[in-house]
């Protein structure tokens, strides 16, 4: 029996006012993007967002172009919203809880680049698979 | 030990951690301390750079709960990427030495990194009768401490047992069982409480502390601010029903079952500062209230001594109907409860049998 099955019931609860107020400061680093190239984000874990405010946040943002999965310790998902820029990542652990939640607001979030000490690593060994350019 | 050093990256790297999970375990660790989302990328930076610290640990009066709730959390952790990194130098119930042996590792790890290592103590310390309660290798635990924590950087005191005196403090306290902070002054000391503790707040000390060199902000008890900053009550998703004045009244009821307030059966989250109901247990599944069972108050000082486990911590304020007549109403209830209690405890001591050690065995 899962906890699924436990018969205990809690109130959806409607919409708390704090949706829009996360639009707002979505806005706000939207802004400082556009002006000064300065990627923002906001934690979506300490926040009380009830499942209501979740989906108006969502509808408002809308889906865009891309989503990225990645395997590091767990799955992880960006989801670049219909809104360029806005990003909405979920990190999992290895036994698929959710563990943290951001709204990211950058061109790429932090995470997907790879390092430059990791792209040397990575070089030094493709290069002693190939005798002759090492 | 010693050869073990090195930086944390390089430790985890060896490990076949990634930098990304790496990255990824920061940005959820600086979430969960409630540090600013942008600090995730600076505490990875500061701590990727960070040396693996050397720790002596010390288990005094304790039940070795709080070592289980650390080392044998869900597998793999995201606590482990800390715990494997740092170089536990002694620790009596996980390392194979013992006896003369074991000390003298103790004695080594302390005089190579004299003034950096940190001292984590689980478990009380017994004052009475000259500290004879509990001995280790011969050596009081009083002693033991007092002599570790002289070239120690800082204190952890995990358990509640450690960072308040705990169950072994429970009246009438018979080993004189005091808490670290009793005993430590000249040294920063967190008190990480809890019967067990959570475990990443564990290593959110331990990361903050390697990533800044600092211990984080604590709240009037010494414990870390961002995880005992509110109460159960204020984050538990039972809130609801009690803002609307609905409560269990029996553990098989009808609003048991409706996942009603527990505060009637005596919850004491609303006074129990900790963050079971955000980070929850055993890879978050659920935590005690969840599993339709009051909150027992196990971080706080005095938990065991707090009247019973069972027993509802007074009238529960209603937003709604707060009025003077509510307020005398609870006035006489408390008056009625206390004479009953009184007339329950003098039955209970008249209708009291010593029981011997032979009685025990029949």
């Amino acid at each position: 029996m899962g906890l699924g099955d436990i018969p205990v019931l809690v109130e959806a609860g409607g919409l708390t006012g704090s949706a829009p107020a996360v639009l707002r400061e979505i806005v706000a680093l939207l802004e400082r993007l556009t002006q000064f190239g300065e990627a923002g984000s906001i934690d979506l874990h300490g926040l009380p967002l009830s499942p209501a405010d979740r989906r108006w946040l969502l509808d408002q943002l809308g889906k865009g172009e891309v989503e990225i999965a990645l395997q590091a310790g767990g799955g992880s998902r960006f989801i670049e919203t219909a809104v360029p820029g806005v990003w909405w990542v979920a990190h999992d652990n290895e036994q698929g809880v959710r563990i943290s939640e951001f709204i990211e607001v950058t061109r790429i979030p932090d995470l997907i680049p790879a390092h430059p000490d990791d792209v040397a690593n990575g070089l030094k060994i493709l290069k002693s698979r190939l005798p002759d350019l090492s | 030990m010693s050869e073990k050093s090195g930086l944390l990256i390089d430790s985890l790297e060896r490990q076949g951690v990634s930098r990304r999970t790496f990255l990824k375990y920061c940005a959820t660790l600086a979430s969960l301390m409630a540090l600013p989302p942008a600090a995730g990328r600076a505490f990875a930076e500061a701590l990727a750079k960070a040396t693996r610290p050397s720790v002596i640990w010390l288990s005094f009066q304790e039940c070795t709960g709080c070592t289980e709730s650390l080392t044998r959390s869900y597998t793999p952790t995201l606590e482990s990427l800390i715990f494997d990194s740092i170089s536990l130098d002694y620790h009596h119930t996980l390392q194979a030495a013992a006896g003369t042996a074991a000390e003298a590792a103790r004695e080594a790890a302390m005089k190579l990194n004299w003034g950096k290592y940190l001292l984590v103590v689980d478990g009380s310390v017994p004052m009475k009768d000259g500290g004879v309660y509990s001995t280790i290798a011969g050596i009081s635990n009083h002693d033991m401490l007092m002599d570790t924590v002289k070239g120690a950087a800082a204190v952890i005191a995990v358990g509640t047992c450690a960072a308040f005196g705990g169950l072994p403090k429970a009246q009438p306290n018979p080993t004189g069982a005091v808490a670290i902070s009793d005993l430590v002054k000249d040294k920063p000391v967190v008190n990480i409480s809890g019967c067990p503790p959570i475990p990443v707040v564990m290593t959110g000390v331990l990361a903050h502390f390697l990533a800044f060199g600092a211990l984080p902000e604590l709240d009037k008890l010494g414990r870390p601010l961002a995880f005992y900053g509110e109460t159960i009550h204020d984050r538990c998703y039972r809130r609801p029903f009690y803002d609307q004045g609905k409560f269990a009244k029996t553990f098989d009821d009808e609003g048991a079952r409706q996942g009603w307030c527990l505060f009637e059966l005596g919850c004491k989250g609303p006074v129990t500062y900790n963050s079971c109901a955000t980070v929850k247990w055993n890879d978050g599944t659920s935590f005690p209230i969840e599993s339709g069972h009051g909150c027992l108050g196990c971080s706080e000082p005095d938990f065991w001594d707090a009247g019973g486990f069972y027993r509802a911590l007074s009238l529960p304020a209603n937003p709604l109907h707060v009025a003077a007549t509510a307020v005398e109403l609870g006035a006489v209830v408390g008056v009625g409860v206390a004479l009953a209690n009184r007339a329950r405890k003098s039955a209970a001591r008249a209708g009291h049998e010593s029981a011997t050690l032979a009685d025990l065995e029949k």
